[in-house]
């Protein structure tokens, strides 16, 4: 049953899956980084942006390129005015304020969609180009798995080379590490907060284009789970370190693709229970996370 | 330079700042010293901005600093290099270097205000891509001091430089301090150690519990018996 084709197979869904995950927690790990903000509300741009490409698709007849970009950037802004409307009037209050508020953001987008929309889960067709299958030997790919892994890459890269090379990412590093320093270093923390979340939602919105294409599905739910496994990942990975968020993606993504592969059948319904009991394994061993550094002294 | 007029500042309900008046002028060294808890930090944080007085003003140059963002008033030329260096301990050295002079639009003089902080503190430019965590406590505080240049001040606040450093690195370091003088930047200066501080300061206000309770040249402080009693070890 294990077959070497077979083990390649669950290669690629675990890094597919690893991939979606990742996009997802280098979101949440920006924003939490700088504002110690969990926003619970991530997940919904993911299903913000799977609305949007299936518009983009189904009724405007976007190439699939434009199906992708447009909801990036479109998610990006309305992130931006999120953080505008929702977590700047809290600035200030204790953290548990903005917690509660992106609760509450995100009940509101799920609501909203279901009210709009209704909770019928929809069809996504993508083109058949990126559902055809390419043969490797015994192994066959789908375009589209090849081009989520590959996309995922390169976004990711991308993002590391911002955030290293620019000066808005060194800003954004050292907001990470110490806000109040870096405002007496005449950082413009408004400017760096805007542009984490911009990446952290057109992350998200990518991350929801390519889920709801992989799974064929768009509901006002779908972005839930996905947020909540994104969250474990980031955590594993260490909340605040953007490697860690990819590690943990990736790491999460095995995890699951694996139990599922090679526990018994009868068992895989148990797939997020392994999931969040490998979150608290780590924890016990290594509390701030596997590259976390433990919390910084903000005084 | 700077005034500041009967200024109060509260931590929640703490009343930590109760009515400070004080002043800098151009070219000065001014020392605040004082106890701990007096309000020496808490004056300059309100002065930066990341406190706000609840009564009283703070004007720099005529221009109302309390209207202003820390991030503006970095810009006006007032830099705080805060107690603790609170250097940013993951970013290499040149990124917390390069980091304070983000707001800057002329490349020119940033690449010459780097050059004098290398030579300045020497030790920096052969560090320059490390990680700026793994410096000693005395090339932290010179990182802290070079990342105030780099953010072009012409009002320096300088909180306890000195703290927690061999005598030999205080020594250096009050050298630089005097440089920077010389170079035209004026200082406002906090520090317990009091004995360096009236020898490098121009006038001095010793603060106690919130309130200005001396003021005058360094060197008549220096010589003042209540100030010798409490802060110059008799």
């Amino acid at each position: 049953m294990f077959t070497p084709t077979y083990l390649a197979q669950q290669l690629i869904n675990a890094l597919n899956l690893g991939s979606l995950y990742a996009l997802v927690a280098i979101g949440l790990t920006m924003v939490y980084g700088i504002l110690r903000l969990i926003n619970f509300a991530h997940g919904d741009m993911m299903t913000l942006g799977a609305y949007l490409a299936l518009a983009g698709i189904s009724a405007l007849v976007l190439p699939a390129w434009a199906a992708l970009v447009l909801p990036m950037l479109v998610i990006a802004l309305v992130g931006v005015l999120i953080e505008r409307l929702a977590y700047r009037p809290l600035r200030g209050a204790p953290e548990v304020a903005m917690l509660i508020t992106s609760l509450a953001v995100s009940s509101l987008i799920q609501n909203g969609a279901t009210m709009l929309l209704t909770a019928q889960p929809r069809p996504l067709r993508v083109p058949s180009a990126l559902t055809q299958r390419i043969a490797f030997g015994d192994l066959s790919i789908a375009v589209m798995d090849l081009g989520i892994i590959a996309l995922a890459a390169v976004l990711m890269v991308a993002l590391g080379v911002f955030v290293k090379r620019t000066t808005i990412g060194i800003a954004m590093r050292a907001c990470s590490e110490n806000l109040r320093a870096a405002q007496l270093m005449g950082v413009d923390v408004n400017r760096v907060i805007v542009v984490a979340f911009a990446i952290s939602a057109g992350l998200a919105g990518a991350a929801g284009v390519l889920w709801s294409s992989k799974f064929g599905l768009v509901d006002p739910f779908m972005g839930f789970v996905p947020g909540l496994k994104a969250f474990v990942a980031a955590v594993i990975g260490g909340i605040g370190s953007i490697p860690g968020a990819m590690l943990g993606g990736y790491l999460l993504g095995f995890a699951e693709v694996f139990f599922v592969a090679f526990a018994p059948p009868e068992l895989s319904g148990y797939r997020d229970a392994f999931v969040f009991a490998l979150l608290l394994i780590v924890l016990l061993v290594r509390p701030a996370g596997l590259l976390g550094r433990g919390e910084v002294n903000r005084a | 330079m700077l005034v500041l007029d009967n200024v109060h500042t509260y931590y929640g309900r703490i009343h930590a700042l109760k009515g400070v008046s004080l002043s800098v002028e151009r070219g000065e060294i001014v020392a605040l010293i004082g106890g701990n808890g007096a309000g020496k930090t808490t004056t300059l944080l309100t002065i930066s901005g990341l406190l706000r007085p609840k009564q009283g003003s703070i004007t720099f140059e005529g221009q109302a600093l309390t209207q202003h963002a820390p991030h503006q008033i970095v810009r006006l030329g007032v830099v705080h290099c805060p107690e603790g260096r609170q250097i940013f301990g993951r970013l290499s050295v040149l990124e917390n270097l390069r980091l304070a002079a983000m707001h800057r639009r002329d490349g020119q003089a940033v690449r010459r205000d780097l050059e004098r902080v290398y030579a300045l503190f020497p030790v920096l430019a052969q560090r320059r891509n490390q990680a700026a965590g793994t410096l000693s406590g005395g090339e932290q505080q010179m990182l802290a001091i070079g990342r105030a240049i780099m953010s072009q001040p012409r009002l320096l606040l300088l909180d306890e430089p000195s703290l927690g450093l061999a005598p030999l690195i205080v020594e250096s370091i009050f050298k630089v301090i005097a440089t920077l003088r010389d170079e035209g930047v004026t200082i406002l200066l906090v520090e317990q150690n009091a004995y360096q501080a009236l020898q490098v300061a121009d006038r001095a206000y010793v603060l106690e519990t919130g309130r200005v309770i001396l003021q005058g040249p360094a060197r008549a402080l220096a010589e003042d018996p209540a100030v010798k009693a409490a802060y110059l070890g008799g």
